[in-house]
């Protein structure tokens, strides 16, 4: 019965945390439009992840500057060949 | 709970998407060979950023912006926008992080940290056209 109980309550309690990332997630990337961030759901979640893991945000945010350079380059060139 | 080679991987892919390949493989430049360019300028970026922190943190007091809290930088920019006339995205900016949630509860360890991340990207993009 107490096992029970307990997988009862932790089901509870992954559903609420569950609700609570889905919540802040939304609301983070509201605030992220409304920057003109340029980040979409995908890459906002790769971010929050790396964040997560201790990754510094200033630097991330060069590396996400970074690589928007380089595929604009990309896109720019093919653009020309076009 | 991927780890960050991965997650900077799938930041790379991201940043591919919409590239048309079947026409790049004719011209020579092949997706393997881009994403791995990327993954280098990804990784350059991202250690030189650290190691100027490295030595910053040594000589140097860090800034009253450095330590400015992320959420104090956005009110900061809601402050700017109403300057600037921006009424309503002043008001929408203080509303979402109203409902912004604050540390353990928001489901996140590292919400302040995503906070500052957006700070950082802010008007990196332009801003979307606006309808008539």
């Amino acid at each position: 019965y107490l096992i029970a109980v307990f997988s009862v309550t932790m089901a509870s309690a992954a559903n609420t945390n569950m609700n609570a990332v889905r919540e802040t997630m939304d609301v983070l990337l509201e605030i992220s439009r409304l920057l003109n961030t340029g980040l979409d759901m995908e890459s906002l979640s790769i971010c929050v992840r790396l964040c997560e893991q201790g990754i510094n945000p200033e630097a991330l945010s060069a590396v996400i500057k970074e690589l928007r350079k380089a595929s604009e380059t990309l896109k720019v060139s093919e653009n020309c060949t076009n | 709970s991927s780890s960050i080679t991965e997650l900077l991987n799938a930041l790379c892919d991201c940043s591919l998407s919409g590239v048309s390949w079947k026409r790049r493989a004719l011209g020579g430049v092949s997706k393997e060979g881009f994403h791995r360019a990327l993954k280098k300028r990804a990784y350059g970026a991202l250690l030189s950023k650290l190691f100027q922190d490295g030595t910053k943190g040594s000589a140097l007091r860090p800034s009253a912006t450095a330590r400015t809290p992320p959420r104090n930088k956005v009110l900061m920019m809601c402050f700017d926008l109403r300057v600037a006339g921006c009424r309503e995205e002043a008001e929408a900016l203080e509303d979402r992080l109203g409902r912004l949630r604050e540390g353990a509860s928001s489901g996140l360890r590292e919400v302040d940290s995503v906070l500052e991340l957006l700070v950082c990207l802010a008007g990196s993009t332009p801003s979307p056209p606006t309808s008539f």
